[in-house]
């Protein structure tokens, strides 16, 4: 046999080429049986000229024999082990393919880094652009998940960035922006803070603490259609973008439209209005879809939602002029996260209910989320305080996201602890 | 006695600060509440609800510097068509425009085309350094709306500029008719609002006509 096998396998010598590529390399997994079969393999093995590239050596163990094969050689290879009854497989049917997969790979992986860490958080997005964001976040960081709630009533997907290190269905924190579309420094906003988060996972320690023992949701663009219709229409477009039956005018005010005294004072029940509370609670899709969303997790303990402007820190009740019965321990804490804003840049937030700080208005989703025992319910409405309102230079949109993330950050801390 | 941080104490100082913008305001002055300081109601019958505060300003263009405040705002008692009355004292010195007023009126004097623009901040809150007088002039022309406008159950804000055209005049004026968007924040409706101002640098700003654009739905 050893005689057979120098024969056949001599011809080959003239036949070896120093190639620079793997084009037609296979490599096979031979499965030997007994000692016999590790035998020939190691004569296979001693023979240089076929230039065989073992990647596990043959031996005694139990392991399987890879080897990878030039291309002149694939055929009498298997030849030889089919005539010796040795079983092997095909792992790699051309190498050079899967080089060339592999750099592609590593080219787009290398793309995606420097986009991902060259996105202009200090400027507005499309949404497009939002969206490709949240993929780069997503696939840049092992524990941060890009996941779909839900549809807009235009049919564009809800995305929610989930941050999780493990365990499972931790309790939760939900942190959304964008409700009304105009507000732009909030969906650019919370892409910083998504960011924030996911970058200093691990070297900042509250960060770490707070996602080693929860979860966060981060909703950026909470009403999508809207969005897109302050950048192609109207810039001053607030509400969703759903058709009214019965009504020429479109679109119903998504924070009017949550289950929390809805109907009550402080909505508009005409259609056009841009306050408008919809024809009943949760008729919009974007609202149902969240509502949906957190009563099946079932483990929230904060609802954080991202407005501007007027430089407020709200807690509930809106629908309501009466206080919540945690109203102590929400003041409180609402105080000090306003205090955590002030310190950086000295940008000072009023802190109250809604009703007694801004006006009375039902169907809120702070209101809702808070009735249904989430207990840490806020709304933010950052800067300014009417300078520019709605239209807020890009330029202050990272010292912006700055100061809300810290009191955001006071608001978790309380929450995780 | 009304809690600072409660809105109606918040929506009477809109109309102070809106009014007195209005005054002292133009294209190179915006005066805007830094902060209130106090805030007392009083309900006199068969007249209406006086609010009495104290406001700390500051003109944006000279942040450094905050100016003291005391103001009267009388909202009258049913009356929707009736601007509330108000009475502000300043205590303190506000920067000086002379130059920039006199720069301004000349460049506008001496353009050969009428000015022209629109969406004044654009889309993302830009404003063209050579546009900034003529924003500045129209906030202060929007405290004019403001204080014409307001009742207790509304806040105004100058949303944008939507469009603003120069009109030449024979007399010593600039003129300048806007169309401004405005944001009215308790029914969160954002206004079109036509008006005509006039303005001088001795004379200051005046709104020689102003209306709610028809047809808006």
């Amino acid at each position: 046999a050893n005689m057979k096998l120098i024969l056949i396998f001599s011809a080959l010598i003239g036949a070896s080429l120093c190639l620079e590529t793997f084009v037609g390399h296979q490599v096979l997994r031979i499965k030997t049986k007994n000692e016999k079969e590790v035998k020939q393999l190691q004569l296979l093995e001693s023979l240089e000229h076929l230039e065989l590239d073992f990647w596990i050596n043959p031996s005694a163990s139990a392991l399987p024999v890879d080897v990878r094969i030039p291309a002149v050689s694939v055929q009498s290879v298997k030849a030889f082990l089919e005539s010796q009854g040795i079983e092997y497989s095909i792992l790699i049917e051309d190498l050079q393919d899967v080089l060339d997969k592999e750099k592609q790979d590593m080219a787009e992986s290398a793309q995606r880094q420097r986009s991902s860490s060259s996105f202009d958080f200090g400027a507005y997005h499309t949404l497009d652009d939002i969206n490709n964001e949240l993929d780069l976040l997503a696939s840049e960081y092992s524990f941060v998940e890009k996941i779909q709630i839900g549809e807009s009533y235009e049919k564009r997907p809800l995305y929610v960035l989930k941050f999780s290190t493990g365990g499972s269905n931790r309790p939760a924190i939900w942190l959304d922006a964008g409700i009304h579309s105009r507000e732009w420094v909030t969906q650019a906003s919370a892409l910083w803070i998504a960011n924030k988060i996911a970058s200093d996972y691990g070297t900042d320690a509250s960060i770490t603490s707070l996602l080693d023992k929860m979860d966060l949701f981060l909703l950026p663009v909470a009403n999508p259609d809207g969005f897109v219709y302050t950048h192609t229409w109207n810039r001053m477009w607030r509400k969703t973008r759903s058709k009214i039956p019965g009504s020429i005018c479109v679109g119903v005010d998504p924070n009017r439209n949550w289950d929390a005294g809805f109907g009550g004072p402080g909505a508009s029940n005409k259609p056009c209005s841009d306050s408008y509370h919809g024809p009943s609670a949760n008729s919009e899709v974007e609202v149902k879809s969240v509502v949906d969303f957190i009563k099946n997790h079932g483990n929230f303990k904060a609802f954080l939602t991202l407005h501007s402007y007027s430089q407020l820190l709200m807690y509930p009740y809106g629908y309501k002029c009466t206080r919540p019965d945690d109203y102590a321990e929400l003041e409180s804490l609402g105080r000090a996260a306003a205090s955590s804003i002030q310190s950086l840049y000295g940008t000072t937030f009023q802190v109250g209910t809604i009703c007694k700080t801004i006006y009375q208005a039902s169907g809120g989703s702070i209101d809702w989320s808070y009735d249904n025992g989430i207990k840490y319910s806020f709304a933010f409405e950052l800067r300014d305080t009417g300078r520019y309102g709605f239209l807020l230079p890009a330029n202050q949109i990272i010292p912006a996201a700055k100061e809300t993330w810290l009191g955001l950050k006071k608001i978790m801390e309380h929450v995780r602890d | 006695e009304l809690p600072p941080s409660h809105f109606p104490a918040g929506r009477a100082a809109a109309v102070a600060v809106g009014y007195l913008r209005y005054l002292r305001g133009g294209p190179g002055r915006g005066l805007e509440l830094r902060a209130l300081r106090r805030a007392r109601r009083q309900d006199i019958d068969d007249v209406g609800h006086k609010y009495c505060l104290e406001l700390e300003l500051e003109d944006v263009l000279d942040k450094g510097r905050t100016v003291s405040c005391t103001a009267e705002v009388l909202y009258h008692l049913g009356s929707k068509s009736t601007a509330p009355d108000v009475q502000v004292t300043v205590q303190g010195e506000l920067r000086s425009t002379e130059e920039a007023d006199k720069e301004f009126y000349n460049r506008i004097r001496s353009l050969e085309k009428e000015l022209v623009a629109e969406n004044i901040p654009d889309s993302h809150g830009n404003v063209p350094p050579e546009l900034e007088p003529i924003h500045l002039l129209a906030w202060a022309a929007s405290g004019y709306v403001t204080w014409q406008n307001s009742t207790e159950n509304t806040k105004f804000h100058l949303a944008q500029v939507k469009h603003v055209k120069q009109v030449k005049r024979s007399d010593e004026d600039l003129q300048f008719d806007y169309v401004l968007l405005l944001h009215e924040m308790v029914s969160q409706e954002v206004i079109p609002w036509e008006l005509s101002v006039l303005w001088h640098p001795q004379r200051g700003a005046r709104v020689s006509r102003e209306r709610r654009q028809p047809g808006h739905a």
